[in-house]
């Protein structure tokens, strides 16, 4: 750490001291409500460049990279911005020698566990099974409740579906939900691969230190986040990047755009253990 | 090293067991035609048009010339097109369906649009396909009234311009399943989805006014619509396809003296008179009951697909509901009581003006190619707007009667239930704003 950034840190965290004691001795008619307020994030101070290059933040929150050549308020180039996260990881690799840190996973993403296809499929109702119904087996004792509709129609071969608004789901059923789901997932994966697309200003993109989405451990969440100082959900940390390393607007929780990431993230870690918390 | 031979047969025999397993794979589907509207979903295509029924220009040639054939019916006065009429949105505008002979049967003719996406044909989801579908008609008695399929294929014998459609089409000579084929792949070509929401939702957030965005974030919400005709790219047509008791005719029905004389006739009787029920008698009312023979399917119908509405009227399987205000009394109120009514039925407290915006949001589900025609239904319908019989506002509001609590109404200046989920590929767009007058 260099002079320059020690000043930077150092006058961030005398000002949010300052900040701390301001609001711990405010004025003694602030509605108790207020108490309640969730409090700002930190923010990453990242140093300010002498020659007014741009200086990209890190996840960690601590490191940062100027980039030559390129002015604060420019814009990166997609593989401007690959190279400075891929500096940025080096440096972080370099710091941390003994991080854990998880390769890729498979790159295909699988949202719904396809079941094998049934032997022969049934169409509901079936086709053609229109054969007089034999009346052998009903039940004696009058009309009742259950009153062996479901046994004449068994009789006849009939393909019984169970209920006529819930629980009563086919193969056709399964199938729409299953590309649903895909198409939810593959809209996250977009998102999460495009700078533009989760409002980020400079180029840099979530796969550019999350290469297929690895390392978010969307099973360890909720977890004691050490960046944000508090226990963070899934959407808290993407927020958080959005913010910090990506320079984009935070997105509202019912994001369009936030859900969809957080369904890609979660897909990638399909089958892993839910480990919540950071051990 | 050399393998013994006794484990080389056993690997064969694994082998040849895992082939003869392989060999019968899900039926494969016929490409979907390119490029569909944005409104039509690729992935039902697949999951609804097999390879062997993929519509190749000729068959969809014979077909439309059978679908306006009226020589199919006994006294040449009734066609497919008569019930399903292209220039009314395949329907006829009418409460039930006009056959032969100024006969009248007991449903409203649901729309052939998009019809081949369905997971079933008719109300009561008594075909599988639209080829099953097909053959009915032209041999109900109330609609068609041909005595039998060999009378049909007589019928058509004796026009030669058929016999050599049917030869340079199929390779044979006329059969009635060749006929249903025919007609089938003609409707597999009328699926529509260019309609005016469909521009909103991929990106053009002024296709809708901000009285048809507060209708869709009701849809969404407060009115509860999508339990039941929920939507999204990959299945758009506002339909679960299932069969719900909403009351429709519980006004004319007592439900459970009816049930109890369907299920004689169901223990006792056979399936073509059972059909005959369905179709003739007030029997009808019965609706999936006599398909599934189960108690929990008394008078329910299936979801149609919202897709056309506004041009599709007049509404449900009766077609007792003029308007789509009509409609939205109905489900305001919370249906009409039964023994039978779906557990999802419950009133729902909309105002006045959040009725007007949930209409308004449904005649955007209209494609464009009929946009004249919409506006017109909207128009007609407009001017019988206080004209509302099913609306029962004390109900709705839970002044009256005993139908359980809503849930709080939503802030939709706060948060908007329709900007949640991804409804296409596109990020949904964000309403300009959602404020009640």
């Amino acid at each position: 750490m260099n002079f320059r950034m020690k000043l930077w840190v150092g006058t961030g965290a005398l000002l949010s001291f300052a900040g701390g004691v301001a609001l711990a001795t405010g004025p003694a008619e602030r509605p108790k409500a207020a108490s309640l307020k969730t409090e700002p994030l930190p923010r990453h101070q990242v140093p300010v460049s002498k020659d007014g290059n741009l200086v990209v933040g890190m996840c960690d929150g601590q490191t940062s990279l100027e980039v030559k050549g390129v002015k604060e308020g420019e814009s990166l180039t997609r593989e401007q911005a690959q190279r400075v996260s891929d500096e940025l990881m080096a440096a972080w690799h370099q710091k941390n020698p003994d991080a854990t840190w998880d390769p890729p996973p498979a790159t295909r993403v699988v949202a719904q566990a396809q079941k094998p296809p049934q032997k022969q499929p049934q169409p509901n109702p079936p086709m053609g099974t229109n054969q007089p119904s034999t009346g052998i087996g009903v039940r004696e004792g009058g009309v009742t409740a259950e009153s062996g509709g479901r046994e004449v129609r068994k009789e006849a071969g009939a393909n019984i579906q169970d209920g006529h608004s819930y629980g009563a789901f086919t193969p056709r059923d399964e199938a729409v939900w299953a590309a649903s789901t895909q198409q939810f997932v593959e809209e996250g994966h977009r998102v999460f691969h495009d700078a533009a697309a989760v409002g980020g200003t400079i180029a840099v993109s979530c796969d550019m230190c999350h290469p297929d989405a690895s390392n978010t451990h969307p099973e360890t969440y909720p977890k004691y986040q050490v960046q944000l100082g508090r226990v963070a959900l899934l959407r808290d940390m993407i927020n958080w990047c959005i913010e910090n390393p990506v320079r984009g607007k935070p997105l509202a929780d019912g994001d369009p755009r936030m859900r969809a990431m957080e369904a890609y993230i979660y897909a990638q870690r399909k089958g892993v253990k839910l480990e919540y918390g950071k051990k | 090293m050399r393998t013994p031979w006794g484990v080389a047969l056993s690997l064969a025999v694994l082998l040849w067991v895992h082939e003869s397993h392989a060999a019968p794979e899900a039926q494969r589907s016929a490409p979907p035609p390119s490029p569909l509207p944005p409104g039509v979903s690729a992935v039902l295509w697949k999951l609804s048009v097999p390879e062997s029924a993929a519509p190749t220009p000729e068959r969809v040639a014979l077909g439309e010339k059978l679908y306006n054939e009226k020589r199919l019916s006994l006294d040449d006065s009734v066609s497919c097109a008569t019930c399903h009429d292209p220039a009314k949105g395949f329907t006829d505008h009418l409460p039930v369906s006009a056959g032969v002979k100024g006969q009248f049967g007991m449903r409203n003719s649901p729309t052939v649009l998009n019809a081949l996406f369905n997971a079933s044909q008719f109300w009561d989801g008594r075909a599988a396909s639209l080829e099953d579908q097909a053959k009915l008609p032209i041999l109900n008695p109330v609609e068609m009234a041909m005595p039998s399929p060999e009378a049909v294929v007589a019928k058509l014998k004796g026009i030669p311009e058929y016999v050599t459609a049917f030869q340079q089409v199929f390779k044979r000579d006329i059969t009635y399943d060749d006929l249903a084929a025919a007609i089938a792949a003609f409707e597999r070509t009328q699926f529509s989805g260019s309609a005016r929401f469909d521009r909103f939702i991929h990106g053009e957030t002024k296709a809708l006014n901000e009285s048809e965005r507060r209708g869709w974030a009701l849809f969404n919400g407060k009115a509860r619509c999508n339990s039941c005709h929920a939507g999204n790219a990959v299945s758009p047509l506002f339909s679960d396809q299932k069969f719900h008791n909403i009351g429709v005719s519980a006004h004319k029905q007592d439900f459970p003296q009816l049930a109890r004389e369907g299920l004689k006739i169901v223990r006792l009787g056979d399936e073509k008179q059972i059909d005959e029920l369905a179709l003739q008698t007030r029997f009808s009312e019965l609706g999936r009951f006599l398909v599934t023979k189960q108690e929990n399917d008394v008078g329910a119908f299936k979801t149609p697909t919202l897709r056309n509405v506004g041009i599709t009227g007049p509404y449900m399987h009766d077609g007792t509901l003029a308007t789509m205000w009509d409609v939205i009394d109905h489900y305001n109120k919370g249906g009409v009581a039964n023994p039978f009514l779906d557990g999802g039925m419950q009133r729902l407290g909309l105002t006045e003006p959040e009725i007007d915006d949930l209409v308004a949001f449904l005649f955007t589900l209209t494609d464009e190619r009929f946009t004249r025609l919409n506006g017109q239904e909207l128009a007609k319908q407009r001017a019988r707007k206080n004209k509302r019989p099913e609306r029962d506002t004390a109900v709705a509001m839970g002044k009256k009667g005993n139908l359980g609590d809503l849930a709080p109404n939503p802030d939709l200046a706060v948060k908007n239930p329709a900007d949640i989920g991804a409804y296409g590929t596109e990020t949904l767009p964000k309403p300009a704003s959602t404020k009640q007058p």
